[in-house]
């Protein structure tokens, strides 16, 4: 790369995790990220969430680059988050943005904070003093915090700031700082800085009671708290405690537990026709949650509309919520609650399956709160320029999620695009990563990686030598007691310390400077650093071990000033310099067993195979042609295009993906760095991330080629279901949803005379034993249907039998619009199925109208059936060739479905669209943009680093009983039959020692984590107190 | 539902018949090769390897002794594969052990016939010779022992075998049967439909089943578990901390004879004659340094321990570790308390089925959150 080139450099406008993701995407690939957040955290919603749907964990750090992680310090992401390409602006607001795509100005506020984070020593003695309490908005108004607060509860480091609206600046706490870290009149600050690219990732507004007119009937008491607060309920940092969930009015134990879910949302009469999107799962996890962390006597209560359980997996959880947790759910929409004297809340509600009416009291009403349109949109319009949809959200390019319209530079990601789930959020981060690279490539500027500073191979077997070097922090360590004289002293005593040497400040260039002049003179090889906040710092003091020729696997960088915290309240400074002093002892005894770490080098063959010739998998290959990538991509039938982009004429919301995938597949053919295999099928794959060999087979004339690839993405995509219920097959006018729905197009379908048409929904689908999951898409079809029929035929009567409409998101506007168009929308249940009989060739169908609870017979002219999408039979061969997952239903089975929801576990092997699950095509795209920019990051670098620290085999000592294999999380071990011995793949494997718990023959091992080296340190930590000479 | 054969034999004639039931089924092929404890030409009884009929007249199976747990000789007849199908007599704590082996893909069954036989116990080795010296045979033993005598002149049969819950084999092909034949009589029985075929093909006649036998079989286990459940209390009362532990041991002299007689370790070189812990000197005086005294050799609790971490989720409760340790420790108990509550926490049984996951050989990340003290 050319000396004078400018690095490219993305501001990201919002610190959630979608922000957080298209971040880190970018800094892998080697742009700069300047992430900025109008909050004074990172992690947006997630930072409050400590358990996700569906494994109720949090995964948060799942999210973290698996290869290269030699670059980003790998800490709990609700902590912080720390990259070197990565500058992080808390606190801060966009007020000005100029110029053009490639060349922005960004004015940035940095609001101030009052307390100097470098200053301050986190003890937190100016929270003790400050009299002022207010509502912790981190919690929810459900605890109090002080004028002078932190933020989050569990960030490291601990930012205090002040609210400057609550603080009568009364002063106590500047008295009470010792390390005048506070300054009452610090102001904000204003900075422009440089941009070639912009992502919004701000986020939506959520609905609250306060705020909102309609709320008023339902917030009668503080127990009734929002989805948000009661996952503070549920948290430690919140108010859970002891196995008990407590009412917030009177803190007695919550028993009956109730959700009201579409708070805000679904309401055309406010100007809300949407859905939140994620409010159903949020509220299935929480009332799973609540009895898990309630006890068993909790009683959930879920009260909906409709049960969106649209997304992968979705239906088989909410099965399992009510399966196996007992969560009650009552399909009404509860019209208010009421506070009765003895603090409990009635609902009064419709009980559907008997008909009747009933009271029931509830100790706390958790309200199913979404988004609300959508201020924050107006502000980034007028911002940058940039068009509003009709729903009020950034209008965007057709067919695509996160590309603004007519901002070639500028694009979006996350709840922005409408509220999201994690995946979702994931996939538009990475894809809005990719897009923006796909910006940057075009406009030619560098990417910049870690500088190569060369390492000495440091032998394992020379003679351990130590050095430790301590930093006094400048007046801080003095102001705490630090006494680096008697550290100094007692370090001095070790056995194998060579050198130590105190340094006034390794933050300042003097200081550094020092350190790397007595590094070099030390003649040591291995190093020991005491600084504070470690994870902040390591990697630039390691790059100063590194130039004084230090292995960095044998540089260990401690937190002296953590210690000295710790130990600083109760103790006089000679006990805690000793503690320091036996803390250091065992970091050195861990370090002189040490053996010096290398990274290893793998080569990257730099194209790509995409599997599946459909619109997901021509957008991928484009993506990555047009960046320069080789892609060979393979179709099994004869021509590219899939399902949507050879028989989908138009979509509900006017989009024609047939002209699109024909204008795809010129561009695909006309690619000089794209080679299609047409009726082609991949037999076998072998080989690692970097370098795979497939054996591809040709169907017509049984020929084969082997392809050389460095990735590979899987976009096989899935065709309309079959069925042979409700009597199809057997009339001529009972057919699928995308049968009528061509009838229609084509003309074929003659409705001037048609009386009654029938849907019905969920054909097959969510059921056990048949397509246990939802389509996504057959109730957009449904719809789009119905409002066509009703177009062109308004006396036509429609009935649509219905589960749960999945309209979720934006699309609830044309469920409503069909209502109004008169489509009439019945609701049946798995146990209550509509009938159907053939009758002289005709269909007849018999159900249950829900509202008048009577039986209904119709003769429809056309029975439609909504049968699903089902996955690629061939998805089964495949991923035994990549041996990657496959899920129950025969989709493929991503790595993490929250948190990696593009790539598999097998390093280099990603997926897109429907091979994932059934969705609609401006997802797939989504998705197809990012696995693609998946692949890219890792092809484009020309070669591609493993960690250090991997696991090994001691062949020798290993006897194949290949525990180790099955127990890997990452797939990262296999046995090699031809060698008879346990391969480790050095990229795939993430050191998290899994196998060295298995193995029982001490011959697997993580490197740098061996038994001799811990035995010393625990003999370290039991040895006596030392006794010192001096006091 | 199970086929029998019943041999019945007159005094002294028990070795013969099964020595000719043995001729048959190496003579019509139902296996190529038979492995059996037979008396040896010198002294003592082994496991014997034995390709053709003509070698089988010194075949004494219930002969009560076991100087090896013969898992392991079954992992090196099989763990690569001989192509020949071998009919191996084993006792129960044996074929327990060579299911965990063949979970750990130490061993394979592909080839191979488990012929199970009715355990009564077995004497220490030295004892057996004893035994043997005064006419001791195994009939005169299973007569005894059936009537609840196993005591002789001052021994005993081993710790292990009196708390044994398993005096008939699981998990084999075919079952030699003595508890509850009757006076005179062995039972012989197909288990499994590969037993069945191999009995059938040596022109076996098959007959009704013993009567009683089951509940013969089920006395046994229940009054060996009633010793078993209070050995274990007193055990535990006895090592209820790591001082008391560190007693039991005091007199361990590293010779690793316990973890070289154990069938479930399986490790090709045992850690602790590895680098790993081969100490440097200044260890050695670091730790004189920190307690004064240091007792050498160094690491024998912490092999134990060691070997409790390794083997707990496997340990089949053989004894051979106590018969093996030249110092007299009765290593079996620790193990065998370790083992019954690491396997009950995994609800997991050492030998009980080929197809059951060893614990801790897949990966749950929901597992055991008690003992992680992870958050969810």
């Amino acid at each position: 790369m050319a000396e004078n080139k400018p690095t490219g450099t993305v501001l990201v406008a919002g610190a959630g995790i979608s922000g957080i993701k298209a971040a880190i995407e970018l800094a892998e690939t080697g742009y700069q990220v300047l992430l900025t957040d109008a909050s004074t955290q990172v992690g947006g919603i997630l930072a409050k969430l400590d358990y996700q749907f569906p494994t109720d964990h949090c995964g948060m750090c799942r999210m973290l680059p698996m290869v290269g992680r030699e670059y980003s310090s790998e800490y709990c992401m609700r902590k912080s988050l720390y990259h070197e390409n990565i500058e992080i602006l808390p606190f801060t607001e966009i007020v000005k943005v100029e110029g053009d795509a490639g060349n922005y100005k960004v004015e940035l506020k940095k609001k101030a904070r009052y307390v100097n984070p470098d200053a301050c020593n986190e003890l937190g003695k100016c929270i003790e003093a400050c009299p002022v309490e207010v509502d912790d908005e981190f919690n929810h108004g459900l605890t109090k915090r002080k004028a002078i607060y932190k933020s989050v509860p569990h960030n490291v480091p601990q930012l205090l700031l002040i609210d400057k609206e609550a603080c009568t600046e009364c002063g106590e706490c500047v008295n009470v700082c010792s390390t005048n870290a506070i300054n009452l009149k610090a102001e904000d600050e204003m900075e422009t800085r440089e941009v070639h690219s912009i992502i919004l990732a701000s986020g939506v507004k959520l609905y609250n009671t306060k705020e909102f007119e309609d709320a008023k009937s339902y917030a009668v008491s503080p127990d009734v708290v929002s989805a948000l607060a009661f996952e503070r309920m549920l948290s430690g940092t919140g108010t859970y405690k002891n196995g008990t969930i407590r009412r917030p009015s009177d803190g007695k134990p919550a028993k009956k537990i109730a959700w009201i879910q579409c708070m805000g949302s679904r309401n055309r009469r406010q100007n809300r026709d949407y859905c939140s999107s994620v409010c159903c799962m949020f509220a299935l996890k929480e009332a799973v949650l609540a009895k898990e962390k309630g006890g068993p006597d909790v009683e959930t209560t879920i009260f909906y509309m409709d049960m969106r359980t649209f997304g992968k997996n979705f239906q088989r959880y909410k099965e399992n919520a009510v399966d196996e947790h007992q969560v009650r759910l009552i399909r009404c929409r509860v019209q208010e609650v009421i506070r009765r004297p003895d603090g409990s809340l009635q609902i009064r509600y419709f009980d559907p399956d008997t008909n009747e009416f009933f009271f029931e009291y509830f100790d706390i009403v958790v309200l199913s709160t979404g988004q609300v349109p959508f201020d924050d949109h107006k502000k980034w319009a007028e911002l940058v320029d940039a068009e509003l949809s009709p729903t009020g959200l950034l209008a965007t390019e057709p067919y695509s999620k996160v590309r603004l319209e007519g901002k070639q530079g500028i694009f979006m990601c996350g709840s922005l695009m409408g509220l999201t789930d994690i995946s979702e959020a994931m996939s538009s981060g990475i894809a809005a990563a990719g897009e923006a690279t796909n910006f940057l490539t075009s406009i030619d500027v560098a990417r910049k990686f870690g500088d190569e500073i060369p390492e000495p191979k440091t032998s394992d077997r020379s003679i351990p030598k130590v050095a430790v070097l301590v930093c006094k922090c400048g007046e801080f360590a003095g102001a705490e007691g630090l006494d680096t004289a008697l550290l100094e002293t007692e370090l001095n005593k070790i056995k194998d310390v060579e050198t130590v040497h105190i340094v006034e400040s390794m933050c300042s260039e003097t200081g550094q400077d020092e350190a790397l002049d007595v590094l070099k003179k030390s003649g040591c090889n291995r190093l020991l650093i005491g600084a504070c906040q470690p994870y902040m710092y390591r990697r630039k003091l390691k790059d100063i071990a590194r130039k004084a020729g230090f292995n960095s696997s044998l540089v260990q960088v401690f937190d002296i000033l953590g210690i000295s915290r710790r130990g600083i309240h109760e103790d006089d400074k000679t006990t805690w310099t000793r503690r320091a002093i036996k803390e250091i002892k065992s970091d050195i005894a861990m370090m002189k067993e040490k053996p010096a770490l290398h990274v290893q080098t793998l080569p990257i063959n730099e194209s790509a195979l995409v599997i599946g010739g459909g619109i997901s998998g021509m957008q991928s290959a484009l993506s990555l042609a047009n960046r320069g990538i080789p892609v060979h991509l393979v179709e099994k039938s004869s021509e590219l295009g899939g399902f949507a982009g050879n028989s989908i004429a138009s979509t509900i919301d006017g989009l024609a993906p047939m002209d699109m995938a024909k204008d795809m597949k010129l561009r695909v053919f006309e690619h000089k760095k794209i080679t299609v295999h047409l009726s082609a099928q991949v037999e076998k794959t072998e080989g690692t991330l970097g370098s795979f060999e497939s054996k591809i087979v040709y169907n017509e004339n049984g020929e084969n080629t082997y392809l050389h690839h460095g990735a590979a993405i899987m976009a096989t995509g899935g065709h309309e279901g079959s069925t042979d219920e409700y009597g199809y097959g057997e009339a001529e006018n009972v057919m699928t949803q995308f049968e009528f729905k061509q009838g229609l197009e084509n003309g074929n379908i003659d409705l001037s005379a048609a009386e009654n048409v029938v849907m019905i929904q969920c054909v097959g689908s969510r059921e056990k034993d048949k397509r246990e999951y939802c389509s996504r898409i057959c109730c957009m079809w449904a719809v789009a249907n119905a409002l066509k029929i009703k177009e062109k035929n308004p006396e036509t009567r429609v009935f649509v039998l219905y589960r749960d409409v999945m309209t979720y998101g934006f699309l609830e506007q044309y469920y409503t619009k069909a209502r109004l168009a008169g489509v009439i929308f019945v609701n049946y249940e798995l146990d209550s199925k509509p009938e159907v009989e053939i009758v002289d060739g005709k269909p007849v169908v018999k159900f249950v109208e829900n509202v008048l609870n009577s039986p209904i017979e119709v003769s429809p002219d056309y029975l439609v059936l909504s049968t699903g999408v089902d996955p690629e039979p061939s998805n089964k061969e495949l991923s035994e060739a990549f041996k990657v997952g496959l899920n129950r239903d025969g989709f493929f089975m991503e790595a993490d479905a929250k948190w990696r929801p593009i790539e598999f576990n097998q390093m280099g092997t990603f997926l897109s669209g429907v091979a994932h699950s059934p969705m609609p095509l401006p997802d797939v795209i989504m998705q197809a943009e990012a696995a693609a920019q998946k692949a890219f990051t890792y092809l484009s670098g020309g070669e591609i680093q493993t960690a250090r620290v991997t696991s090994s085999v001691k062949d020798a000592l290993c006897v194949r009983c290949q525990r180790c294999v099955v127990v890997c999380p990452y797939d990262a071990r296999s046995y090699n039959e031809v060698e008879n011995r346990i391969d480790v793949d050095p990229s795939a494997c993430q050191g998290c020692g899994m196998c060295a718990v298995a193995c029982r023959n001490n011959a697997a091992e993580v490197s740098g984590w061996s038994d001799r080296q811990l035995m010393s340190v625990i003999d370290e930590k039991l040895s006596d107190d030392l006794e010192l000479s001096t006091t | 539902m199970s086929k029998f054969i019943k041999l019945s034999f007159d005094k002294g004639g028990l070795n013969t018949q099964l020595s000719e039931f043995f001729s048959d089924m190496l003579e019509n092929k139902a296996v190529d090769a038979i492995l059996a404890p037979m008396t040896q030409p010198k002294k003592g009884v082994m496991q014997t390897l034995v390709t053709t009929k003509e070698n089988l007249s010194s075949i004494d199976p219930f002969a009560p002794v076991m100087p090896v747990n013969s898992a392991k000789i079954a992992s090196s007849l099989t763990a690569t594969p001989s192509g020949k199908r071998i009919g191996m007599v084993l006792r129960s704590c044996e074929v327990r052990a060579l299911v965990e082996l063949v979970k750990l893909k130490q061993a394979n069954l592909d080839d191979t016939l488990l012929i199970g036989m009715d355990c009564l116990g077995r004497y220490e080795n030295t004892d057996f010779l004893k035994y043997q010296a005064k006419d001791g045979s195994s009939e005169t033993f299973i007569e005894a022992a059936l009537n609840g005598k196993t005591e002789s002149d001052g021994f005993d049969v081993a710790g292990a075998c009196k708390i044994c819950e398993y005096p008939s084999a699981p998990n084999v092909d075919i079952r030699l049967g003595i508890i509850g034949s009757g006076s005179g009589t062995l039972y012989i029985e197909a288990v499994t439909e590969k037993g069945e075929e191999a009995l059938t093909k040596a022109g076996a006649k098959f007959v009704d089943a013993p009567s009683g036998r089951d509940d013969a079989v089920k006395k046994i286990a229940a009054a060996r578990t009633a010793a078993r459940d209070a050995l274990f209390a007193s055990y535990r009362e006895e090592t209820g901390d790591f001082d008391a532990l560190d007693e039991k041991l005091a007199a361990c002299i590293n010779c690793y004879n316990c973890r070289v007689a154990c069938p479930v370790c399986y490790c090709k070189e045992c850690v602790f004659v590895t680098d790993t812990f081969r100490h440097k000197g200044e260890q050695f005086i670091n730790w004189a340094n920190n307690s004064g005294t240091l007792k050498m050799p160094t690491d024998t609790s912490f092999y134990h321990l060691t070997r409790i971490t390794h083997i707990a989720t496997f340990c089949v409760g053989c004894g051979q570790c106590t018969s093996a340790c030249p110092n007299d420790i009765d290593v079996m108990p620790i193990f065998r308390t370790s083992a019954e509550k690491v396997q009950a926490r995994f609800e997991y049984q050492a030998g009980r089925s080929v197809d059951e996951p060893q614990p801790l050989s897949v990966y749950d990340s929901d597992e055991l959150m008690e003992v992680t003290g992870q958050v969810k």
